[in-house]
Order: structure tokens, then C-alpha cells, then sequence
């Protein structure tokens, strides 16, 4: 077979000039670290690096949610727990109120130190959760939600639960008109059968407890129905909050449980996207070894290729 | 015999030797031309003279030169070539297309994703303004980011046209040289002799011409070369070069296409006819790829805006009072096209008569496609091909097909239409809305449960999803008894009042919710506007209610709506006949589907490349091992002839000897 000079030169050039870019290919990658640094690389690889960094940027979104749902929830379930024990010293109140040896004067002290209570409460369910909301205003209030009318304590935040889009949906101001004002009616309806009897408000059972003992001159058996409906009442509402208290707990326990699935699909996807556009070093340092090798021996070859000629042993 | 004749032989014998010299060093001289074909010296026996003793020789003769060439290795080598480059224009194009399609922070999914994850902030922080204000800048960094990559690939249109005017340039050049060497050869055939310089000059020329455009040459009797594109059309013939033209598409003027130009008249060359070549390679790349990552891109970017859009526009802004400026779109995007045909019916003042109007019905049903509208004149409806598939369907003006409405005036039945629904989307992105209180982050309505409900029913999710009929009233929804009608046991009845604000009762209506489904259950959509999710369970006597939101700066209903949108499958999905959706993308898969559609294009395209220049330098060797020049054999003829040189003079020398003997002896 003839070979034309030309193009021996020719291809020899092409040939160095190709391996010259592998090398420099080979070089790139080692110093990004990156195998795929264009989809052309290789599609299938950057689509799933692609995929996993919307989740990575997604779980990073989702634990922002959830820190902000956690911290409202945690500042409801510590102002329940002070509720909770205002709740217990009103309810001792009460019962010391139906003492059947005090006077009046002597039952009006403790009405002074209920009303304290009941203000000490009222301020628990206005109580702002210090990035701008209220920690009950449930679906949003934009002044505090729970305000004192002469026909007693009436919402008007926008019941209902606010919730942030977290990897679940989580709750961010709980209802503040479900925990305060809507406890079970401890009364059965008269009827099997019939609706429930209409659910009693914490201020409203205390306004009640307040204003019959405030009342002066009352009989014992009075005072007797007074302080035990009202403690029935108050150990419905306070079992109510009570209930109220145990979920916000439950929901922190979730936003545990929520904060390590978010915490293991950001892993897992830091990983994905790893495994999907990484170079493995290991693999990536023998290929540049291999074509710094091959290049080398094709310019070798090169060098003793372009010697060889017939001219050179000719004449002289 | 005369005493000369020893002079005669020796004398030819020099001359043959020396040409075959003088042709030795001519190849030696272009052993690095490209396209150079060796020459060789033919040598022949003159005829012997008889005489009575028998013939005797009488030396040699230079017969002709000739050139060593293989005709059908230099047309395989061509044709190779013309491959190789129409690969190679493609995956240059391509790898610049790619660079567009960004993975990772810098690319078109990052923003969309930062944009919609801003929203699961706001639902956070409904009344932060600086939260606010992230999700501005978020909307106009993903406006931008898409205006970005549409300027980009109208910028590799472009960079197609220059290089599509440089190919066809250089085509109309070369077509030119070769009609001048074609009337050369033609001339020089009277000669007798073979043009062996010019032959090769010529076979260059077409293997030039060929790595723009796929060529068939037809030899003529006179000893020229026919050039023939496009199927048959006529380039060069003898030593007239027609001209190829640069036109613009028929439809699109911002695409080109090839036209060949015979006297008068000029025939359009379609990218399937042209075959190969670069000219063929940036046609493909312009008519596919390009347009495909254009509709990708746009599809993408339409999709988006609407669904944001229409999720803005049902909540309510911060603007005082409450409800008092209507919530305003959030992005625009570029128009949907119909280009007429340029050879549409136009009137005396030579405007087009018939025209095409596109209205996007339901952005989230697009396609990433352009479409071709013809008249069938069998079926007497319009004619719509989706380009991407090649599916047909016969369409009348006003008709709705893949989530655009198609309305048609005036059109003459020989008309024809480009529908470009989304092409070019991106370049007309632009983010809206510069004041924060401007977005929408709570929702008309607030849903919550009855506070003597029994049942475990929670409120899962308030959705809008057509503005509310009346933005103050009320509702109530009643849970009652088990429905009886449905054997699952799983349903509920329940009745439902709407009040006014006065709270006069002013609508009602009654159902059967089934667990796990939305509340109002079909037949009805909404009431009100709004669609619920229950959690739990409802007991009878349960009531919900749902009432105007009291206070919007709070309320961030409408931002999870918003940032509900990232799970949606609303790029590219399909209507069934039963009117619910199917297929579709969500915004993160589409963009991760256009990318590694490009991906694998270049990919593609790269290893097309590599395996056609491969075979072309095969080709281009198996050539040059016929026809090209080799160092070491010339080396070996210029001794061969040389010695032979110095003998043909050794026999002059014996010839004069001889000679001079006979003068000696005669005087």
C-alpha cells in the first residue's frame, strides 16, 4: 500500500493534536473536580445533578419554614404553660372562695386576686410572638386578637390555623379562638342526639366564677353551686388547654421528625448531585497518567517517523 | 541503416529521461499541495525500423504525462468531507447552544427555584417587607435570567445567518473559479494532451465546494464538469456558475434559508434536498435544534408566568383598604406569533390580506413546539401540523388546540401560516411589579372549624381558584347525616349557606363529601371561589366556616398557594376529553428535561462529528495513497532516472566514438 507523505504528516498532527486535547481535557477536570462541567458531558448525569440541586435548594427553603413554624410553636406551648399554672391558682382561688366561713369582704379579696389572673391570662393570649404576629392570632390579626368588650372577651384575629409549606405543612400561629374560647361544653346536650351545648370560653367561665362571688350577700348553697359549677367549668377549660398544650408538644416532636427527613433528603441529594457531576480523583489521575503516556509515545513515534527517509541515505 | 541512428537513440533517450526527471521534481515539488496528484512520465518503444536483418529499435518516446488519480476515491473522499463538515458546523453550533442551558447556580432552574422557594418564605412572613422585597428581586433575577437566554439563542440565530452568508459566499466564489477552469480544460482538451494541473485544481475546487453543500457532477463530452445541487439544481455547467442566495425563511425573517437563483427565476433549496455539507449543517441546526431549545425555553417561561399570574391575581395585596386594588399580574411575557407566509395573498398596497390571530387560552397545556397552518382543501378546514411530531389536525378559526385559540381571517385557501406560540416567550419576559405591598400574599377567605365540632376535622388547605363572587360574604358548611347513597361508607352529606355581609342568607346548596376529597365535591368547582381540604374526619353537626380575611397583611393563604405551585405539573400537560389533565412537568423536571435534551443533542452531535471526520480522514487517505505524492519513492525514480540519464549520454559518448572512428578512417 502507498502512503502519500503528506498525509502521513498530516495525520500524524491530527493524531498529536487530539491527544493533546484529552490531555488538556483530562487536566481541566482534575482541576474543577468536576466531570461533568457541560450537559453534553453527560446528559443523563447533569439532569440528576440538576434534579438533586432543586432539592438540595428546596430542603434548604423547607428548614427555613419549619425553623419559623418551631419557633412560634415553641413560644405557644411555653405561654400554655404559664396559662396552665395561672389556671391551677385561679382554680385554688376559687376553691378557697367557697370557704363557708368567709364574709364577703374577705371573698372580695380573693375576686381582687382573680381578676389579676384573669388579666395576667388575657395578656398570655395577646401575647406577641416577637417577629411581628401574635402567638394565637391563628390565621392572622394585625392588632392583638383576643379584646376585652363590656359582653366579655371576644376574638378578632381570623380563627383557624395558620400554616408554613414546609416538607409538611406545618402550623405557624395556632388558633387562638379554638385554644381560648371553644373548650368542650362539660354539659352533655339534654337529648342523646341533640348538637353539644355551646363551648365554654376560659374568660367567659372566669367572668362568670368572678362576678357571682363579687356579688355581695349571697347564700352558702349559692356560693356552694358558684364554686363547684365553676370549678367544673375551669377543669374544662384547663383539661381543654391542657389538650391544647399536649398538641403544640406533639407538633414540636413532628418538626423533629420533619427537620431529619428534611435533613436527610438534602444529604441525600448533596449526594446524588455529588455522585452525578464529581470526578472520582482515583479514576480521573490514571486516565492523566494514561494519555500523558500516549502523548508522549506519539511524539516520540513522531520524532523517529519524520527521520526516516530515503533522502537521508542518498548521495552525501 | 544509417550511422545516425545510434545518435538518434541516444539523444531521445536523454530527452525521455529528463522529462521523466523534470516530472519526478514536480511531484517532489508539490508533495504538500493539497489535492496534488503525482505525476508519471509514460514511456514508450518507438517503432523498429525494418530492414533486411529484422527490426531494429529505435529508442524511446515520452508518450504523455499522466496523473495518478482515482476518480472514485477523490468523489469518496468528497462526499466524506461534505459529511464530516455538515457534522461539524452542527456540533460547533450545538456546543455553543449548550453553553445557554446552564446547570447548576447559574442556570435558568436555580432562579425558578429560588423565585418559588421566596414564596415559601413570604407564607412564613407574610407581613415582613423585607421578605417582601426578596421575592421581588427574586421575580426580576428569574425574568432576567430568562430575557438573558432568549437574547442568547437569538444570538446563535445570528451567529447561524453569518455563518450560512460566509458558506454560501464562499460556495458562489468557488462555483465561479470553477467555471473559469472548467472553459480552461475545455480549451486545452483541443491540445490532445490531458490538463493534469488543472484537472487537479478542479477536483479541489469541487471538494471544497462539497464540504459547504452536497454537490453531484456530471462529466460533459467537452472534458468539464456539470455541478448540481439541491437535487438537481444547476451550479456550474461548462463555464456558467449560477449564484446560491441567502434568503430569508419563508415564514420567519430572523431564520435564513438557501435559494439558487436561474435567470430570472429563484428556487428556494430545503434543508432535506441540500443534503450535507456546512450549509446543510447550520440549516439542520437552525431548523431544529435551535427552534426546539427556543419552544423549550419559551414553553417554560410561559408556563411560569400563568400559573403565577393567575395564583397573584386571586389573592389579595397590601394596598389600602383591603381588597381595594386588584391584584395585578406578576410577570409578561413575550406574544404568541402567526408569520404569514411571504407568498401570501396581499393586497394593492401590499399588506396580507388574511391574517392569523393566536390567543393563549392555558399557558399550562403549551407545547414546546411551532406549527404549520395550511388549508386542506379535501377536508376544507385548516390543516395544523405541530412541528415537533408532525402531528395533523384539521382546525376551523376559533378552535382551541394545545392551550391556544386559533383565529382566522380573511385567509385565501393558498395561504400559509407559522404559529409560534411560545418562541419568543423569554425575550419578553419582564418582572411586573416594583412595590412590595404589590404581591399577593393573602388569600380573600379564611376557612376554620366550627368551635362545637365534635369530629377530627382540621382545615388541610384553602384554595382559590376563580375570584370569590362576592368578596364579603360568608359561608357556612354543615356536616350531616352518612350518605347512604354511597356503599364505601366514606361520604358525607353536607349542606352549605352563603351570607352576605348583613348576614342575610343569599345562596345555599348541599352535597356529599367523600373522605380525602375536596370540599364542594362535583359537580360543583368552588363556592364562592374557594375549594377545601379537610384532615380528619367531620361528625354530624359539624360546621365550617369561611369568611373574608380580616386582616391581609397577616394572612399568607395565598403565598403557600404560590410556593405550592414548585409540585405542580403545569408545563406542557395534556386536556382529556373527560376534562381533567394529564402528563406534564413540573417547572423543575422541564427545565432538567430541556437540558438534557441539549445534552444529549451536543452529544450526539460531537460523536456524529467524530466519527464523520474519522471517515473522512480515512477517504481523504485512501485518496492520497492513490494520487498523492510519496518522498521516498520520488527518491528512488530520481536515481532510477538519473542513472538511466547518464547512460543515454554514455551512448551519445559511444555514438560520437563511432563516428569520429569513421571520419578517421575515411580521411
Amino acid at each position: 500500500m502507498r502512503i502519500a507523505t503528506y498525509s502521513v504528516y498530516a495525520n500524524t498532527v491530527t493524531s498529536l493534536q487530539r491527544r493533546q486535547g484529552e490531555l488538556q481535557r483530562s487536566q481541566e477536570q482534575l482541576s474543577s473536580g468536576k466531570r461533568v462541567a457541560k450537559p453534553s458531558d453527560d446528559p443523563a448525569a447533569a439532569a440528576r445533578a440538576e434534579r438533586a440541586l432543586a432539592a438540595m435548594q428546596r430542603a434548604e427553603a423547607d428548614q427555613r419554614a419549619l425553623e419559623a413554624s418551631r419557633s412560634a410553636i415553641q413560644l405557644t406551648e411555653s405561654a400554655l404553660a404559664n396559662a396552665g399554672e395561672l389556671m391551677q391558682q385561679v382554680r385554688e382561688q376559687v376553691l378557697a372562695a367557697g370557704n363557708p366561713t368567709y364574709t364577703d369582704a374577705e371573698r372580695s379579696m380573693l375576686v381582687q386576686a382573680l381578676r389579676g389572673l384573669r388579666e395576667q391570662l388575657l395578656g398570655i393570649a395577646n401575647r406577641a410572638d416577637g417577629v411581628g404576629s401574635y402567638l394565637f392570632s391563628g390565621q392572622g390579626s394585625a392588632k392583638p386578637p383576643f379584646v376585652d368588650t363590656p359582653g366579655g372577651v371576644v376574638y378578632e384575629g381570623a380563627a383557624g390555623e395558620a400554616r408554613v409549606t414546609s416538607r409538611e405543612s406545618l402550623p405557624i400561629a395556632i388558633d387562638g379562638r379554638h385554644a381560648w374560647l371553644e373548650a368542650p361544653n362539660p354539659v352533655p346536650p339534654a337529648n342523646p342526639g341533640d348538637p353539644l351545648n355551646p363551648p365554654l370560653s376560659v374568660f367567659a367561665v372566669l367572668d362568670r366564677v368572678i362576678g357571682e362571688l363579687a356579688t355581695p350577700g349571697r347564700s352558702n348553697d349559692q356560693i356552694t353551686t358558684t364554686v363547684q359549677d365553676g370549678v367544673r367549668d375551669l377543669d374544662a377549660v384547663n383539661s381543654h388547654m391542657l389538650a391544647v398544650r399536649a398538641r403544640t408538644g406533639e407538633l414540636l416532636n413532628r418538626a423533629d421528625a420533619v427537620e431529619m427527613h428534611i435533613g436527610d433528603a438534602k444529604v441525600g441529594a448533596q449526594y446524588e448531585r455529588s455522585l452525578a457531576e464529581d470526578l472520582d480523583m482515583v479514576q480521573a489521575i490514571s486516565d492523566f497518567q494514561n494519555r500523558q503516556t500516549g502523548y508522549d509515545a506519539a511524539l516520540k513515534a513522531y520524532a523517529l517517523v519524520q527521520r526516516m527517509s530515503l533522502f537521508n541515505y542518498l548521495g552525501g | 541503416m544509417s550511422g545516425t541512428a545510434l545518435f538518434s537513440i541516444g539523444v531521445r533517450a536523454l530527452a525521455a529521461n529528463y522529462a521523466a526527471l523534470q516530472t519526478t521534481g514536480h511531484n517532489i515539488a508539490n508533495a504538500n499541495v493539497a489535492g496534488y496528484s503525482r505525476q508519471r512520465v509514460e514511456l514508450e518503444t518507438s517503432l523498429g525500423q525494418f530492414t533486411g536483418s529484422g527490426f531494429f529499435g529505435r529508442g524511446v518516446d515520452v508518450a504523455t504525462v499522466t496523473r495518478s488519480h482515482n476518480q472514485f476515491l477523490t468523489r469518496e473522499a468528497a462526499t466524506a468531507r461534505s459529511l464530516a463538515s455538515a457534522d461539524a458546523a452542527r456540533e460547533h453550533q450545538l456546543s455553543q447552544l449548550e453553553l445557554i442551558f446552564k446547570s447548576g447556580e447559574q442556570g435558568l432552574g436555580h432562579a425558578t427555584g429560588q423565585f418559588l422557594n421566596a414564596m415559601s418564605d413570604l407564607a412564613s412572613r407574610p407581613y415582613d417587607s423585607a421578605t417582601r422585597t426578596v421575592v421581588l428581586s427574586r421575580a426580576d433575577a428569574l425574568a432576567q435570567r430568562f430575557v438573558e437566554a432568549g437574547v442568547q439563542l437569538e444570538s446563535v440565530q445570528r451567529g447561524v445567518n453569518e455563518g450560512l452568508r460566509a458558506s454560501v459566499d464562499a460556495v458562489n466564489s468557488l462555483a465561479a473559479s470553477l467555471a473559469e477552469i472548467n472553459n480552461r480544460i475545455a480549451a486545452a482538451r483541443g491540445l490532445g494532451q490531458p490538463a493534469n494541473d488543472l484537472l487537479d485544481q478542479r477536483d479541489r475546487l469541487v471538494a471544497e465546494i462539497s464540504s459547504h453543500v452536497q454537490i453531484a457532477t456530471i462529466p460533459a463530452d467537452d472534458g468539464t464538469v456539470g455541478v448540481f445541487v439541491g437535487g438537481g439544481q444547476r451550479l456550474v455547467l461548462g463555464n456558467r456558475a449560477e449564484k446560491l442566495q441567502l434568503v430569508g425563511d419563508l415564514f420567519d425573517g430572523s431564520r435564513s434559508a438557501v435559494a439558487i437563483t436561474e435567470g430570472a427565476n429563484q428556487q428556494r433549496l430545503g434543508s432535506a434536498a441540500l443534503g450535507s455539507g456546512s450549509i446543510a449543517g447550520l440549516l439542520r441546526f437552525q431548523n431544529e435544534d435551535l427552534v426546539t431549545a427556543r419552544t423549550r425555553v419559551g414553553q417554560m417561561v410561559a408556563a411560569i408566568s400563568e400559573a403565577v399570574n393567575a395564583q397573584q391575581m386571586l389573592g389579595l395585596n397590601l394596598q389600602l383598604p383591603p381588597g381595594s386594588v386588584p391584584s395585578a399580574a406578576m410577570f409578561e411575557v413575550g406574544d404568541p406569533l402567526a408569520l404569514p407566509a411571504s407568498t401570501n395573498a396581499k393586497d394593492l398596497a401590499g399588506a396580507y390580506i388574511g391574517a392569523v390571530t393566536l390567543t393563549v387560552q392555558d399557558a399550562s397545556q403549551l407545547e414546546a413546539s411551532e406549527y404549520r397552518l395550511q388549508f386542506d382543501n379535501g377536508a376544507g378546514q385548516w390543516r395544523l401540523t405541530r412541528l415537533s411530531d408532525n402531528l395533523v389536525r384539521l382546525v376551523n378559526s376559533g378552535d382551541v388546540v394545545d392551550g391556544m385559540q386559533i383565529d382566522i381571517t380573511n385567509a385565501a385557501a393558498t395561504d400559509q401560516f407559522l404559529l409560534q406560540p411560545v418562541t419568543r416567550a423569554a425575550v419578553g419576559m419582564r418582572a411586573l411589579l416594583t412595590d412590595p405591598r404589590d404581591i399577593a400574599a393573602a388569600s380573600p377567605l379564611v376557612a376554620s372549624t366550627g368551635g362545637a365540632n365534635s369530629g377530627t376535622a382540621a382545615i388541610g388547605a384553602l384554595t382559590m381558584v376563580t375570584p370569590p363572587v362576592d368578596a364579603t360574604a360568608s359561608v357556612t358548611v354543615t356536616f350531616g347525616a352518612i350518605d347512604g347513597g354511597d356503599p364505601s361508607g366514606r361520604s358525607r352529606l353536607y349542606d352549605w349557606t352563603m351570607f352576605d355581609s348583613g348576614g342575610n342568607p343569599i345562596a345555599s346548596g348541599s352535597g356529599s363529601w367523600a373522605a380525602g376529597e375536596p370540599l364542594p365535591a362535583p359537580p360543583d368547582a368552588d363556592i364562592n371561589g374557594f375549594q377545601l381540604s379537610l384532615t380528619g374526619v367531620p361528625a354530624e353537626f359539624d360546621t365550617l366556616e369561611i369568611v373574608p380575611t380580616p386582616y391581609p397583611e397577616q394572612n399568607n393563604g395565598n403565598a403557600v398557594a404560590l410556593a405550592a405551585l414548585r409540585d405542580k405539573a403545569l408545563v406542557g400537560r395534556d386536556l382529556m376529553a373527560d376534562g381533567s389533565f394529564a402528563g406534564g412537568a413540573t417547572f423543575t423536571e422541564a427545565y432538567v428535561a430541556a437540558l438534557s435534551d441539549v445534552g444529549v443533542r451536543a452529544q450526539s452531535a460531537q460523536s456524529s462529528a467524530t466519527i464523520s471526520s474519522a471517515l473522512a480522514s480515512q477517504a481523504e487517505a485512501a485518496r492520497a495513497g492513490e494520487a498523492g505524492v510519496n518522498l521516498d519513492e520520488e527518491a528512488a525514480r530520481l536515481i532510477q532516472f538519473q542513472q538511466s540519464y547518464q547512460a543515454a549520454a554514455k551512448v551519445l559518448q559511444v555514438a560520437q566514438s563511432v563516428f569520429d572512428t569513421l571520419l578517421e578512417t575515411t580521411t
